[in-house]
């Protein structure tokens, strides 16, 4: 009898045994799916911790039903939504988008958008009125809605009590922006003490600002509207507050240096939306019963108090295999009224179901900000939260406003207001036609 | 009782000699078949899929239209390719500018045998490279911060520079923090290699230059250098070839933005951008190409001038 002998030598033929039983083996053994029949990725640390709260009643109320809540970090989280997308694996049920970068994800054809086109089932429950309506808007494309707002998002203004009645100021009378930009020059020391922290190199603030006068990136029809008077007039207004020898704000970034800043009083105020007041008392523990809350100053007398900045949707994916009991765990999640009122103890955060402020964590004074409710100060304000309109390109129309704002700081703090307005009108003009030029090539 | 040669035996003799050659043939392409059917399905079949690509208009990969040379066209007239294009340039210019010759000098000096401890130094300055980019971008991003950071703090008890100074949110800060950096991460690395060949040179050379009458300085230029010529060439082209790949620097120290006024913007940043955020593969494909080929260019026009190719020839 001969024996066998593999040809290339005993070594190889052990290698090509050892991987066809490897093989099989693993054919034999699949990988066991998750046993989870809910994924839902979250971006936002406390958004994460509050869920994991809800999640028992909602497995509780649903017997075999589990649910797999995933942190992913912000900067990741749109790669990889992106990715799971265009790969069709690794794709979560329920999916928190950050506002700015929503509209990405509503590139290309209708069918072809990720997530579930939600709009009927927003209709057939009322949502639209019994949520925050202008909440809605930046998760809209084309008149579809693809996602529920977490958040209502109001903006105030933080200010140091304590510096405030050091030097006299009562915050009450400070009803505009005149009065303010008024205060902060008296208050503004250069190099030691600003009147107001604002960018002058992002967006955000500017931003803000062009959303409390009716502004912003888009129309609801998608048309850039960067270059329109509201956005020059905001500007004209927003950079001598930022550059230039009377300029009252600064900026110096997030983090430690931040804590350090507020804490020292190089900063006096603070544009505070809901969330951000919970960052304060939790990185800025030292300023705790030395800070409080005023409406933020209106553009003209009886003008609206408010703006807004920020924002998280939450998705439901065209690849969940059970949407509906997606969207029963959405609805959980942002309509449960008592969770919301005890997650808004957690987070601060403004819930976009009206009747959820009513709860009495809304109500209760909080020492951090000198005893104020501010739960009942943000509900106040957050009917009048303005709407803002989304696109694919928003993040390219953000990038060009922040480049604008550059350009104009830069003018400004060379030539001060000479010839500003017409460098201002053409520089926002540049930004403009580049968003609008890069938007006609979407075939779509 | 005669014994006539066993026929099957014969057969079986000329069958193993056929089957031994044709083992012989096939078993090189045998042992090379995997990396050919890995480098075919991961390296060759992207490139030739991104080519593609790049004629397309794309929403991820669902949505693609047929646009031809489009995005090569758009991309001669797109202000923000120009603006990357531009520091990327930047970039590699004053990495290389710098780089090298530090690296170089501090090479030179840890190879002489009379500093104490050389080994320790060679270590401290070659360690920034192993912490990694995003380890370097982070730190750096500390000592930057304006008001308390540790370089502002500095420089303004040392030459009087505002404590306000934001070398990360300043558009005319942006590229030098970024070079700064670089200069840090990888000067060590690029001493590595020169250090290396600079005790490769035989002594000899030094010896005859010497019984010349050549001095330092005539030695450096008439020995060292072209004794280390290949190993610097591959150090010229391999920082440059990095520098235009430029890009966990600046989206970790820019804090995923790509800066003021896009002052920290890099070729591969605006491909991820276009790519993964708006989501135009298509596009990013055709800055990818352009990259590449730009990279070639400047490697060919490289070779070209430092006589690389001159010196295979010889």
């Amino acid at each position: 009898m001969r024996s066998f002998r593999f040809p290339f030598g005993a070594a190889a033929g052990c290698i090509l045994a050892l991987a066809v039983l490897a093989g099989a083996w693993l054919a034999q053994h699949p990988i066991e799916r998750q046993k989870s029949t809910l994924t839902l990725w979250t971006f936002a640390p406390t958004h994460y911790e509050a869920y994991k709260e809800a999640v028992p009643s909602f497995e509780k109320a649903n017997p075999g039903v589990k649910v797999d809540l995933q942190l992913v970090s912000g900067p990741a989280v749109t790669s990889r939504l992106q990715a799971a997308f265009w790969s069709d694996l690794d794709v979560p049920d329920l999916v928190e988008v950050p506002i700015d970068f929503a509209g990405t994800f509503f590139r290309g054809r209708l069918e072809n958008v990720g997530f579930a086109d939600l709009t009927e089932r927003i209709e057939q429950a009322g949502l639209m009125q019994r949520m925050v309506s202008s909440r809605f808007s930046p998760y809209m494309s084309r008149g579809r809605i693809f996602g529920l707002p977490h958040d209502v998002h109001p903006v105030m203004m933080a200010y140091r009590r304590d510096i405030f009645e050091k030097e006299g100021i009562d915050a009450d009378s400070i009803k505009t922006w005149d009065d303010f930009i008024r205060v902060g020059r008296k208050l503004t020391v250069p190099g030691k003490r600003y009147m107001l922290e604002l960018f002058d190199t992002r967006d955000a603030h500017l931003a803000s600002c062009l959303f409390q006068r009716g502004g912003g990136y888009f129309t609801p029809e998608g048309e850039c509207i960067l270059d329109n008077e509201i956005s020059v007039q905001t500007m004209l207004w927003y950079v001598p507050l930022v550059a230039g020898k009377d300029k009252i704000s600064n900026n110096l970034g997030a983090g430690q240096v931040l804590t350090k800043a507020v804490e020292d009083g190089y900063f006096v105020c603070l544009l505070a939306p809901d969330w951000r007041t919970k960052t304060f008392e939790t990185t800025i523990p030292r300023v705790a019963g030395k800070m409080a809350l005023m409406p933020l100053p209106a553009v003209e007398p009886d003008g609206r108090r408010t703006s807004t900045w920020g924002g998280t949707m939450l998705g439901i994916t065209k690849s969940s295999p059970d949407q509906d009991l997606a969207w029963k765990f959405a609805l959980h999640l942002y309509l449960d009224q008592q969770e919301l009122g005890e997650r808004f103890r957690g987070t601060n955060i403004m819930p976009a179901l009206r009747s959820a402020w009513d709860q009495p964590a809304f109500h209760e004074p909080r020492p951090y900000w000198n005893q104020q409710p501010i739960g009942a100060m943000f509900a106040k304000l957050a009917p009048q939260v303005p709407f803002q309109y989304t696109s694919p390109f928003i993040t390219t129309a953000k990038a060009k406003l922040g480049e604008a704002l550059v350009a104009c700081v830069q003018y400004y703090n060379a030539s001060g207001d000479k010839g500003f307005e017409a460098f201002t009108r053409a520089r926002l003009k540049k930004s403009a036609d580049e968003l609008r030029t890069l938007i006609r090539r979407n075939p779509y | 009782m005669t014994t006539r040669p066993n026929s099957s035996s014969s057969t079986h003799s000329l069958h193993s000699s056929r089957g031994y050659h044709l083992q012989q043939k096939m078993a090189p392409y045998l042992f090379i078949s995997p990396f050919l059917l890995l480098f075919a399905v991961f390296g060759v079949w992207p490139i030739v899929k991104s080519l593609v690509l790049s004629m397309y208009a794309t929403s991820g990969p669902k949505d693609s239209v047929f646009v031809g040379t489009q995005n090569y066209r758009y991309l001669l007239a797109d202000a923000d390719f120009h603006t990357a294009v531009k520091n990327t340039v930047v970039f590699a210019f004053w990495s290389v500018v710098l780089q090298l010759p530090l690296a170089l000098g501090l090479a030179m000096l840890l190879s002489r045998r009379w500093v104490r401890g050389r080994n320790l130094f060679r270590l401290a300055v070659f360690s920034p490279y192993l912490v990694g980019q995003v380890f370097v971008g982070v730190l750096f991003s500390v000592l930057f911060i304006p008001q308390y950071g540790l370089l502002n703090q500095g420089l303004h008890a040392t030459v009087g520079l505002p404590l306000d100074t934001k070398w990360l949110a300043d558009p005319a800060l942006v590229m030098p923090a970024l070079v700064l950096t670089a200069l840090w991460l990888y000067t060590g690395l690029h001493m590595i290699y020169l250090l290396a060949a600079l005790q490769a040179v035989e002594r000899e050379l030094y010896e005859a230059a010497q019984v010349d009458g050549a001095n330092a300085t005539q030695q450096f230029w008439a020995v060292t250098v072209p004794a280390i010529r290949p190993t610097l060439i591959y150090v010229l082209i391999m920082s440059t070839i990095g520098s235009f790949q430029l890009f966990e620097l600046p989206y970790i120290m820019l804090n995923n933005t790509p800066g003021p006024n896009n002052s920290g913007l890099t070729i591969v940043m605006y491909l991820y951008q276009t790519g993964f955020v708006t989501g135009d593969l298509g596009y990013a494909s055709a800055v990818g190409w352009t990259l590449a080929l730009g990279v070639l260019l400047i490697s060919l026009v490289q070779l070209r001038l430092t006589g690389a190719w001159k010196a295979r020839e010889a």
